[in-house]
């Protein structure tokens, strides 16, 4: 049976046809996009039904996005948020909570919530919003229950008296550590290393990383999404990962695909690079229907952005500090050969722009050693880099993910405080990468921004960031740019551009259903679009409305 | 209180070389952590003792991970007969950022950092463009350096950042490395930021001192984390100060050195030592 969905318009992100009234879908998979009329040399011989119920909304691709990260997200989303930015989720809105006293309102209504058994943790607090957060001040506000208040950055974490009795901390156990402050109950760095060991019972307990599972397929569908990518399965355990998103994830309800991709450091636990290659090739034998392993591997070269140890090129952080590698650049050049010469899309962490230099650097050596053409060998992230660094990824024909929400939450604090204005308003620098040709698209990182890609879609468009201000108006992309990175470029960077990411015969029906044209809209709304549904394989999932 | 020993420098330096020599010849049972991906060097016939024993740990910060490696494993030693650990950083590691370990975890105490160089690259890698600040700061951030294959290599390059040099010829029993004193520790005041809250301050003087001053100062600024180096009294006297924030210690020494101690601190700055 043929189903026909009309829509007001279908916007195909296919330049031979960009848009279409109607698309015929048998099977889960596009027969043809056009008119009623056109598509008659098939309705007129088989059996069909007309579907109307987006005729007055718009049918974009399947959003995707590229680069999240499904364990973390499981952790996190079981916490409450108390946030300084708003965050839209599926079962309400976490408003901008800007003040301490508005902090500690919000925090004594969320207490009837429960989040963790006996225990409730609430994540989002930031000084610099929220004043300074201390065991006195949580006990102020309630010294019974045990309560942990978990910093926006994750260094850092504050407990009240009785969540230090039930994790059993006491003062003689940790008097001598310096990165615990047992007085305000403030535990940061190695110290959160020691409270993470107290709290791991209560946050991987299976039930409740598998809530969080289920909490982040809510989230995933409610940004539209029908196809992310996992960029480093492994990050706590390989097979506990796997199989908890196959029971929860391979499922008829399910509205969406996750593409894996194996985080080669750990895989390589023990292992030399050549035994971990092999164990990441045997991977895809254990693919299913949505669960796909591919030749893909994660590699890393520097620090984490949000934490400011990014490795940068002079003149480096105004403050003098040093960023950090997360590999020697000798065993990143190693591993990426390794990878390169059994032809793998190699996806590479890359925050600063010294990290990016030596991306760059080792990509061209493999282009000499060893020439190959559509090699998927892609930037994750794009935090820092200059025009120069575009112009050769170009030659070299790497592709760009971008954490474009850098521009939004980080731009006008880095301006200030850790690189000056002419770096960090250039941040994401995707207008250029853009003019250049490379293909570019846009990710979440989840939790490190929004899983929504039509936020990131309008950060990518606008640039305005938290404080309202226009960061570089020459990495502005125009709409239609935008769209094209959530969409096609995003199945090109996960080499799935023949299936996904564009309207038109032989394609999966993925669909994503707006209430409004986000091409025709004032680019300063995108991000407000109603989603009213998606379509996974031709199946119709509905979303309540928002 | 278990001492900790990091044991910091860059890809082929010869730290796993020295770990072996450690094994070798230590007396009682210790436990190596090494804190680098890839296969795990340390040669297991080495280990004569049967209660000492190396476990391998990922590379990663704990907020990306939630899990922190070398922090379970210092948690399971805590109740093994062991009378020192050894940790090996990654390549790329700061020692300092190891180190806390020592100071901070439940348990354990901080005895040393220190940084092998290799004589024959170490000149190459201090002009590196993707690594030369990494190196400088592991040799700055160490209580000793400990100068492998020394051969042509000219010292002065070293003496620029840390005068506190070892010749691996001039050595005769390693695991002397692991349980001795060192000379006030060579650090460079560092920037603050998310992942490192620690500043540090050196105090030098030419005139005696008095320990009571010193210790009433000491315990009197709580957010001094911990201190080091050598004091000298009225009377010519020499000690050797160690200072945690639950105790502040003096130990005669026969040595003859000059009032020089460095402080580790956190937050915005210190009041004067007035003495």
């Amino acid at each position: 049976m043929i189903t026909v969905f009309l829509a007001k318009s279908i916007i195909t992100m296919n330049a031979s046809m960009p848009r279409a009234e109607a698309v015929a879908v048998r099977d889960g998979k596009i027969l043809e996009t056009g008119t009623l009329e056109s598509l008659q040399p098939w309705l007129s011989k088989y059996d069909h039904k007309i579907d109307e119920q987006f005729k007055n909304s718009f049918i974009i691709p399947g959003l995707i996005d590229p680069h999240l990260h499904p364990s973390m997200a499981a952790v996190l989303l079981p916490t409450y948020f108390i946030t300084a930015m708003e965050w839209k989720m599926p079962w309400g809105t976490t408003p901008a909570t800007r003040s301490a006293a508005e902090y500690d309102e919000r925090l004594k209504e969320a207490l009837s919530t429960p989040t963790h058994g006996e225990l409730f943790i609430t994540w989002g607090h930031h000084a610099l919003w929220h004043g300074p957060i201390s065991r006195s001040r949580i006990n102020s506000i309630d010294s019974k229950k045990p309560i942990i208040v978990w910093n926006r950055s994750f260094h850092e974490l504050c407990m009240n008296d009785a969540a230090l009795d039930l994790l059993d901390i006491k003062e003689s156990d940790v008097k001598n550590a310096t990165q615990i402050d047992f007085e305000r109950g403030r535990f940061y760095e190695i110290g959160l290393g020691y409270a993470i060991q107290k709290l791991n019972p209560y946050i991987l307990a299976p039930e409740v990383f598998k809530d969080g599972l289920l909490k982040l397929k809510e989230v995933v569908h409610f940004g539209g999404q029908t196809t992310i990518a996992d960029m480093a399965v492994g990050l706590f355990d390989l097979e506990t990962e796997l199989k908890t998103q196959n029971d929860l994830y391979e499922v008829d309800d399910n509205p969406f695909r996750v593409e894996l991709v194996a985080h080669s450091t750990v895989m390589q636990q023990g292992n030399s690079v050549e035994d971990a290659e092999k164990l990441i090739s045997e991977l895809p034998s254990r693919n299913s229907h949505r669960l796909n392993f591919r030749k893909r591997v994660k590699l890393f070269t520097d620090g984490a952005f949000f934490a400011q140890v990014a490795q940068l090129l002079e003149p480096g952080y105004i403050d003098g500090h040093q960023g950090e590698w997360l590999s020697t650049p000798e065993q990143f050049e190693e591993n990426t050969r390794v990878f390169w010469n059994k032809g793998y899309a190699i996806h590479v962490h890359c925050t600063g722009d010294l990290g990016l230099e030596l991306a760059v650097d080792t990509l061209e050596k493999m282009q000499e050693e060893k020439p190959r053409f559509n090699h998927g060998f892609t930037i994750e992230h794009f935090g820092f880099s200059t025009p120069e660094q575009v112009f050769r990824l170009s030659k070299l024909g790497a592709n760009i993910s971008a954490n474009v929400y850098y521009v939004h939450e980080l731009s006008e604090i880095y301006s200030n405080d850790s690189v000056g204005f002419e770096r960090a308003s250039s941040m994401a620098r995707i207008g250029s990468s853009f003019r250049e040709g490379i293909t570019t698209t846009l990710h979440s990182d989840f939790t490190m921004a929004p899983a929504q890609p039509l936020m990131s879609m309008w950060v990518a468009v606008n640039r305005i960031n938290e404080k309202g201000n226009l960061m570089c108006q020459e990495e502005c992309i125009t709409p239609q740019q935008g769209l094209e990175a959530i969409t096609i470029n995003a199945a090109r960077v996960l080499g799935l551009d023949h299936e996904i990411g564009s309207i038109r015969a032989g394609k999966k029906a993925d669909f994503t259903i707006l209430e409004e044209d986000p091409l025709n809209i004032d680019p300063i709304k995108i991000k407000d679009i109603d989603i009213k549904a998606t379509v996974f394989e031709g199946k119709v999932f509905s979303l309540k409305s928002q | 209180m278990i001492p900790v020993t990091v044991i910091a420098g860059y890809l082929g330096s010869g730290k796993t070389t020295l770990i072996n020599k450690f094994l070798v010849e230590a007396s009682s049972p210790i436990a190596v952590l090494v804190n680098d991906f890839g296969e795990l060097d340390i040669d297991s016939k080495l280990i004569d003792n049967e209660e000492s024993l190396t476990l391998s740990l990922t590379n990663g910060c704990v907020c990306c991970k939630l899990s922190d490696d070398i922090g379970a494993s210092l948690e399971s030693l805590k109740n093994r007969d062991i009378s020192a650990v050894v940790i090996e950083a990654s390549g790329v590691s700061l020692p300092i950022k190891i180190a806390n370990y020592g100071l901070s975890w439940p348990g354990f105490t901080l005895n040393a950092i220190i940084t092998v160089v290799d004589g024959q690259s170490i000149a190459r890698l201090l002009k590196d463009k993707f690594v030369m600040h990494t190196v400088k700061n592991q040799i700055q951030q160490a209580d000793a350096v400990l100068l492998n294959r020394s051969n042509n290599l000219p010292l002065e390059e070293l003496h620029k950042f840390t005068t506190n040099v070892i010749d691996e010829n001039e050595i005769s029993d390693f695991s002397d490395l692991i349980l001795k004193e060192y000379s006030p520790i060579q650090l460079v005041k560092e920037g603050t930021t998310d992942h490192a809250s620690f500043r540090t301050s050196v105090f030098t003087s030419n005139k005696p001192v008095n320990k009571e001053k010193i210790k009433e100062y000491f315990l009197s600024n709580p957010n001094i984390q911990r201190a080091k180096g050598w004091i000298k009294e009225e009377d010519g006297s020499c000690f050797l100060l160690q200072m945690t924030p639950s105790e502040c210690n003096f130990s005669f020494s026969n040595s003859n050195n000059e009032t020089r101690i460095v402080i580790i601190y956190i937050g915005e700055g210190l009041p004067a030592l007035k003495l």
